[in-house]
Protein backbone atom coordinates (compact mmCIF):
# COMPACT_ATOMS: atom_id res chain seq x y z
CA UNK A 1 0.00 0.00 0.00
CA UNK A 2 1.50 3.39 -1.10
CA UNK A 3 0.32 6.59 0.37
CA UNK A 4 1.00 9.03 -1.61
CA UNK A 5 -1.18 12.53 -1.75
CA UNK A 6 -2.65 12.52 -4.42
CA UNK A 7 -5.15 15.47 -5.97
CA UNK A 8 -7.71 13.47 -8.09
CA UNK A 9 -9.93 15.38 -10.92
CA UNK A 10 -12.58 15.64 -8.48
CA UNK A 11 -10.78 16.93 -5.60
CA UNK A 12 -9.41 19.70 -7.44
CA UNK A 13 -12.07 20.97 -9.06
CA UNK A 14 -10.93 23.95 -8.90
CA UNK A 15 -7.83 25.49 -10.49
CA UNK A 16 -4.59 24.58 -8.77
CA UNK A 17 -3.57 27.79 -7.07
CA UNK A 18 -7.17 28.93 -7.42
CA UNK A 19 -8.47 30.96 -4.50
CA UNK A 20 -9.40 28.49 -2.15
CA UNK A 21 -5.97 27.45 -1.84
CA UNK A 22 -4.89 31.14 -1.08
CA UNK A 23 -7.55 31.25 0.98
CA UNK A 24 -5.97 28.36 2.78
CA UNK A 25 -2.35 29.97 3.17
CA UNK A 26 -3.34 33.71 4.15
CA UNK A 27 -6.12 31.87 6.66
CA UNK A 28 -2.73 29.89 8.44
CA UNK A 29 -0.33 32.79 7.98
CA UNK A 30 -3.25 35.35 9.66
CA UNK A 31 -3.42 32.85 12.44
CA UNK A 32 0.26 32.58 12.83
CA UNK A 33 0.64 36.33 13.16
CA UNK A 34 -2.60 36.58 15.09
CA UNK A 35 -1.04 33.92 17.43
CA UNK A 36 2.53 35.29 18.06
CA UNK A 37 1.38 38.47 19.68
CA UNK A 38 -1.65 37.44 21.71
CA UNK A 39 -0.54 34.13 23.33
CA UNK A 40 2.01 35.19 26.30
CA UNK A 41 0.72 32.36 28.29
CA UNK A 42 1.74 29.38 26.41
CA UNK A 43 5.47 28.13 25.37
CA UNK A 44 3.52 27.24 21.67
CA UNK A 45 0.57 26.87 19.60
CA UNK A 46 -0.93 24.11 19.93
CA UNK A 47 -0.63 23.42 15.78
CA UNK A 48 3.22 23.92 16.34
CA UNK A 49 3.55 20.87 18.79
CA UNK A 50 4.49 18.01 17.52
CA UNK A 51 1.53 15.67 16.42
CA UNK A 52 2.99 12.74 18.45
CA UNK A 53 4.77 13.11 21.92
CA UNK A 54 4.87 16.44 22.42
CA UNK A 55 1.70 17.87 24.61
CA UNK A 56 -1.20 18.23 23.56
CA UNK A 57 -3.27 21.85 23.39
CA UNK A 58 -6.49 21.60 21.99
CA UNK A 59 -7.19 24.63 19.90
CA UNK A 60 -9.97 26.86 21.39
CA UNK A 61 -11.80 29.47 20.05
CA UNK A 62 -13.26 32.28 22.56
CA UNK A 63 -15.83 34.86 22.13
CA UNK A 64 -17.90 37.10 24.26
CA UNK A 65 -21.53 38.88 24.22
CA UNK A 66 -22.77 41.45 26.64
CA UNK A 67 -23.98 38.79 29.26
CA UNK A 68 -21.67 35.95 28.27
CA UNK A 69 -18.26 34.42 27.38
CA UNK A 70 -18.39 31.05 25.28
CA UNK A 71 -15.19 29.24 24.99
CA UNK A 72 -14.97 26.50 22.35
CA UNK A 73 -12.33 23.77 21.73
CA UNK A 74 -12.29 21.14 19.21
CA UNK A 75 -11.75 18.09 21.12
CA UNK A 76 -12.39 15.46 17.88
CA UNK A 77 -12.67 11.87 19.37
CA UNK A 78 -12.92 12.44 22.87
CA UNK A 79 -15.77 10.72 24.74
CA UNK A 80 -17.53 13.85 26.66
CA UNK A 81 -16.81 11.40 29.96
CA UNK A 82 -13.73 12.01 29.85
CA UNK A 83 -13.55 15.62 29.63
CA UNK A 84 -13.64 17.99 32.94
CA UNK A 85 -14.38 21.52 33.03
CA UNK A 86 -14.05 23.87 35.68
CA UNK A 87 -14.88 27.53 36.16
CA UNK A 88 -13.40 30.22 38.82
CA UNK A 89 -13.91 33.84 38.34
CA UNK A 90 -11.57 34.73 35.95
CA UNK A 91 -10.55 30.82 34.93
CA UNK A 92 -11.83 28.30 32.68
CA UNK A 93 -9.73 25.02 33.32
CA UNK A 94 -10.70 22.37 30.39
CA UNK A 95 -8.69 18.32 30.87
CA UNK A 96 -9.30 15.09 30.25
CA UNK A 97 -7.88 12.38 28.05
CA UNK A 98 -8.28 10.94 24.43
CA UNK A 99 -8.22 7.29 24.10
CA UNK A 100 -6.56 5.69 21.16
CA UNK A 101 -9.62 4.54 18.82
CA UNK A 102 -7.16 2.47 16.58
CA UNK A 103 -5.97 -0.82 18.77
CA UNK A 104 -2.43 -0.21 18.74
CA UNK A 105 -1.61 -3.61 18.75
CA UNK A 106 -1.15 -3.98 15.31
CA UNK A 107 1.52 -5.32 13.41
CA UNK A 108 0.66 -3.57 10.22
CA UNK A 109 1.64 -0.43 8.91
CA UNK A 110 0.50 3.14 10.66
CA UNK A 111 0.39 6.22 9.84
CA UNK A 112 -0.91 8.81 12.70
CA UNK A 113 -1.29 12.66 12.55
CA UNK A 114 -4.17 12.80 15.14
CA UNK A 115 -3.68 13.76 18.89
CA UNK A 116 -4.12 11.08 21.71
CA UNK A 117 -3.39 11.23 25.26
CA UNK A 118 -4.18 13.78 27.92
CA UNK A 119 -4.64 17.40 27.34
CA UNK A 120 -5.30 20.74 29.39
CA UNK A 121 -6.10 23.85 29.09
CA UNK A 122 -6.11 26.64 31.26
CA UNK A 123 -8.05 29.92 29.70
CA UNK A 124 -7.95 33.34 31.38
CA UNK A 125 -11.24 34.83 30.78
CA UNK A 126 -11.88 38.24 29.68
CA UNK A 127 -14.18 38.88 32.55
CA UNK A 128 -15.17 37.83 36.03
CA UNK A 129 -18.15 35.00 35.42
CA UNK A 130 -20.61 33.04 37.72
CA UNK A 131 -18.79 29.79 38.43
CA UNK A 132 -23.04 28.82 39.59
CA UNK A 133 -23.79 29.27 36.03
CA UNK A 134 -21.79 27.51 33.38
CA UNK A 135 -23.10 25.09 30.64
CA UNK A 136 -20.94 22.67 28.85
CA UNK A 137 -21.89 20.64 25.76
CA UNK A 138 -20.20 18.49 23.32
CA UNK A 139 -21.69 18.44 19.85
CA UNK A 140 -19.85 16.67 16.41
CA UNK A 141 -15.91 17.00 18.34
CA UNK A 142 -16.69 20.45 19.46
CA UNK A 143 -16.60 21.45 23.73
CA UNK A 144 -18.98 24.88 23.66
CA UNK A 145 -19.13 26.31 27.51
CA UNK A 146 -21.21 29.04 28.13
CA UNK A 147 -20.25 31.05 31.20
CA UNK A 148 -22.41 34.10 32.86
CA UNK A 149 -20.90 37.38 33.41
CA UNK A 150 -21.37 38.27 37.13
CA UNK A 151 -23.24 41.42 37.47
CA UNK A 152 -21.06 42.86 39.64
CA UNK A 153 -17.83 41.72 37.37
CA UNK A 154 -19.16 43.46 34.32
CA UNK A 155 -18.58 46.92 35.27
CA UNK A 156 -17.04 48.77 38.40
CA UNK A 157 -17.10 52.84 38.17
CA UNK A 158 -14.03 54.32 39.66
CA UNK A 159 -14.66 57.70 41.77
CA UNK A 160 -12.11 60.66 40.22
CA UNK A 161 -10.50 62.02 43.52
CA UNK A 162 -10.54 65.73 43.12
CA UNK A 163 -7.27 67.14 44.34
CA UNK B 1 -22.85 6.31 3.84
CA UNK B 2 -21.12 4.68 1.07
CA UNK B 3 -19.16 5.69 -1.31
CA UNK B 4 -22.07 7.31 -3.51
CA UNK B 5 -22.70 10.97 -3.57
CA UNK B 6 -25.72 12.61 -4.53
CA UNK B 7 -23.68 15.53 -6.87
CA UNK B 8 -20.10 15.78 -5.86
CA UNK B 9 -19.64 18.14 -8.34
CA UNK B 10 -22.50 20.70 -7.55
CA UNK B 11 -21.57 20.71 -3.81
CA UNK B 12 -17.38 21.55 -4.97
CA UNK B 13 -18.25 23.67 -6.53
CA UNK B 14 -20.36 25.51 -3.69
CA UNK B 15 -17.35 24.63 -1.56
CA UNK B 16 -14.86 25.93 -3.83
CA UNK B 17 -15.22 29.86 -2.61
CA UNK B 18 -14.53 28.73 1.18
CA UNK B 19 -11.49 28.04 2.87
CA UNK B 20 -10.99 24.74 3.30
CA UNK B 21 -8.68 22.64 5.89
CA UNK B 22 -7.06 19.33 5.79
CA UNK B 23 -8.06 17.09 8.34
CA UNK B 24 -5.00 15.18 10.83
CA UNK B 25 -6.11 11.42 9.54
CA UNK B 26 -4.77 8.34 11.15
CA UNK B 27 -4.39 5.09 9.29
CA UNK B 28 -3.91 1.53 10.35
CA UNK B 29 -3.56 -1.69 8.19
CA UNK B 30 -5.10 -4.34 9.80
CA UNK B 31 -4.30 -6.55 6.81
CA UNK B 32 -7.66 -7.35 5.44
CA UNK B 33 -8.91 -4.01 5.80
CA UNK B 34 -7.20 -0.05 6.06
CA UNK B 35 -9.00 1.56 8.73
CA UNK B 36 -8.83 5.55 8.43
CA UNK B 37 -9.64 8.00 11.36
CA UNK B 38 -10.46 11.50 10.28
CA UNK B 39 -10.48 14.35 12.80
CA UNK B 40 -13.27 16.16 11.54
CA UNK B 41 -14.84 18.24 14.25
CA UNK B 42 -17.36 20.54 13.84
CA UNK B 43 -19.03 18.78 10.62
CA UNK B 44 -22.20 17.80 9.75
CA UNK B 45 -23.22 13.97 9.55
CA UNK B 46 -24.83 14.66 6.21
CA UNK B 47 -22.32 17.30 4.97
CA UNK B 48 -19.79 14.19 4.49
CA UNK B 49 -18.92 12.75 1.29
CA UNK B 50 -16.33 9.76 1.00
CA UNK B 51 -15.17 8.60 -3.07
CA UNK B 52 -13.24 5.86 -3.96
CA UNK B 53 -12.12 6.04 -7.77
CA UNK B 54 -9.41 4.57 -9.64
CA UNK B 55 -7.67 3.80 -5.63
CA UNK B 56 -8.11 7.58 -4.66
CA UNK B 57 -9.71 7.91 -1.41
CA UNK B 58 -11.27 11.22 -1.40
CA UNK B 59 -12.94 12.88 1.52
CA UNK B 60 -15.13 16.01 1.64
CA UNK B 61 -16.78 17.52 4.66
CA UNK B 62 -19.09 20.34 5.00
CA UNK B 63 -18.72 22.57 8.24
CA UNK B 64 -21.48 25.19 8.99
CA UNK B 65 -20.29 28.72 9.94
CA UNK B 66 -19.77 30.54 13.01
CA UNK B 67 -22.77 32.13 13.88
CA UNK B 68 -23.29 32.20 17.39
CA UNK B 69 -23.32 36.03 17.86
CA UNK B 70 -20.52 37.53 20.05
CA UNK B 71 -17.40 39.30 19.25
CA UNK B 72 -14.29 36.88 18.88
CA UNK B 73 -11.44 37.44 21.62
CA UNK B 74 -9.52 34.43 20.44
CA UNK B 75 -9.49 32.23 17.43
CA UNK B 76 -7.44 29.39 17.31
CA UNK B 77 -8.86 27.42 14.84
CA UNK B 78 -10.33 28.07 11.42
CA UNK B 79 -13.83 27.10 10.42
CA UNK B 80 -14.53 25.89 6.80
CA UNK B 81 -14.49 22.58 4.96
CA UNK B 82 -12.73 19.83 5.18
CA UNK B 83 -10.99 18.21 2.09
CA UNK B 84 -8.85 15.48 1.43
CA UNK B 85 -7.60 12.61 -0.82
CA UNK B 86 -5.25 10.31 -1.09
CA UNK B 87 -3.84 7.36 -2.71
CA UNK B 88 -4.45 3.64 -0.82
CA UNK B 89 -3.92 1.61 -4.11
CA UNK B 90 -5.34 -1.19 -6.00
CA UNK B 91 -6.77 -4.58 -4.46
CA UNK B 92 -9.43 -2.81 -2.26
CA UNK B 93 -13.55 -3.05 -2.93
CA UNK B 94 -15.00 -0.30 -2.87
CA UNK B 95 -18.49 -1.53 -2.71
CA UNK B 96 -17.58 -2.65 0.85
CA UNK B 97 -16.05 1.13 2.74
CA UNK B 98 -18.28 1.66 5.71
CA UNK B 99 -17.78 5.38 7.02
CA UNK B 100 -18.82 5.99 10.67
CA UNK B 101 -19.23 9.15 12.39
CA UNK B 102 -19.13 9.97 16.08
CA UNK B 103 -17.83 12.47 18.46
CA UNK B 104 -16.68 14.22 15.03
CA UNK B 105 -14.40 11.51 14.27
CA UNK B 106 -14.93 9.78 11.23
CA UNK B 107 -13.88 6.37 10.51
CA UNK B 108 -13.93 4.21 7.13
CA UNK B 109 -13.00 1.25 6.46
CA UNK B 110 -11.74 0.01 3.30
CA UNK B 111 -11.69 -3.75 3.27
CA UNK B 112 -9.22 -5.48 0.50
CA UNK B 113 -10.50 -7.65 -2.12
CA UNK B 114 -9.82 -11.51 -1.24
CA UNK B 115 -8.61 -12.11 -4.02
CA UNK B 116 -5.66 -10.39 -3.04
CA UNK B 117 -5.26 -11.65 0.34
CA UNK B 118 -2.79 -13.56 0.92
CA UNK B 119 -3.86 -17.44 1.11
CA UNK B 120 -2.54 -20.21 3.26
CA UNK B 121 -1.99 -23.26 1.38
CA UNK B 122 -2.25 -26.39 3.02
CA UNK B 123 0.42 -29.32 2.35
CA UNK B 124 -1.35 -32.54 1.81
CA UNK B 125 0.45 -36.07 2.11
CA UNK B 126 0.34 -37.89 -1.01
Amino acid sequence: MSLIPFRTKRASGMEPGSLATLADFRNEMNRLFEGFFSRPLEPMPAWLTPAIGGPWLPAIDVSETDTLVRVRCELPGVDPKDVDVSVSEDRLVISGEKKSAAETTTDGMTHREAHYGAFSRAIPLPEAVDPAKVEAKYDKGVLTVEMTKSPSGTSRKIPVLAT
Amino acid sequence: MTTETASPETAAAGRAARATFRPNIDITDFGTEVVIHADLPGARRDGIDVTFEDGVLSLVADVPPRDQPGTAIRREYGVGDYRRSFRLGEGFDASLITADYRDGVLTMKVPRLAAVLPRKISVTAG
